[in-house]
């Protein structure tokens, strides 16, 4: 299975990645998620999410979910795009794809990769207090 | 035998420092660490049964036994995405 992981502080690019998606002979899906920073947190306004991540950490639990993700789905590819520092309110924080024959797999690979990420990878957020 | 300790996310506030060294009697395990620091930094004391744990880039157990020079790192549940 192919993978491509980076936590970055760049903005996340979606139209090149999509650009840059790859789709070889026999697969026929491509589920990508893309995870926004709402402008809200409770009742309250927020300018921005500041995230910090342990980096190293995050990027070898990240391949070990992508080892495990391989020996339970078909899967063709992982993108995985973490922004990380500060990132403002309706910027996106993640962007994840998942390339595989069918979209059963496809939809579970990245529904299951986003909830295993958000549970073991060394990523945290901070609210920045907006306009009240 | 001596260990780095690192702290993430809000560990850093609430110890005030990102990295320090710990000396502990061989044979320690993170435990023992864990015990040792919230003696240093008491207002991790709260954070103790959520604090999670690891060595290098894995995590660890509580009962792990330390060995010299391994990094440690201690930090509150994560929340990426």
């Amino acid at each position: 299975m192919k993978r491509q992981l980076t936590i970055t502080t760049q903005p996340i690019d979606e139209a090149l990645l999509l650009r840059q998606r790859s789709m070889p002979a026999g697969m026929g899906a491509a589920v990508y998620f893309l995870g926004v920073v709402r402008g809200t947190e409770g009742n309250a306004n927020i300018r921005a999410l500041e995230y910090e991540t342990f980096q190293s950490m995050a990027e070898h639990q990240i391949s070990l979910l992508c080892d495990e993700l391989a020996k339970r789905w078909p899967i063709e590819s992982v993108r995985l795009v973490h922004r990380v520092g500060l990132v403002q309110a309706g910027e996106p924080a993640l962007w994840v794809e998942v390339v595989a024959p069918h979209r059963g797999e496809a939809f579970a690979a990245c529904q299951w990769l986003i909830d295993e990420m958000k549970r073991v990878a060394p990523i945290w957020k901070k609210p920045v207090p907006g306009d009240q | 035998m001596r260990v780095v300790v690192c702290f993430y996310s809000y560990f850093k506030d609430l110890t005030g420092c990102s990295r320090v060294t710990e000396t502990l009697p061989d044979g320690s395990t993170l435990e023992d660490l864990l015990d040792q620091l919230v003696i240093r930094f008491p207002k991790l004391a709260s954070m103790r049964k959520s604090t999670l744990m690891a060595v290098g880039v894995d995590y660890q157990d509580r009962s792990y036994v330390l060995k010299t020079d391994d990094e440690v790192s201690l930090f509150p549940p994560v929340q990426g995405g």
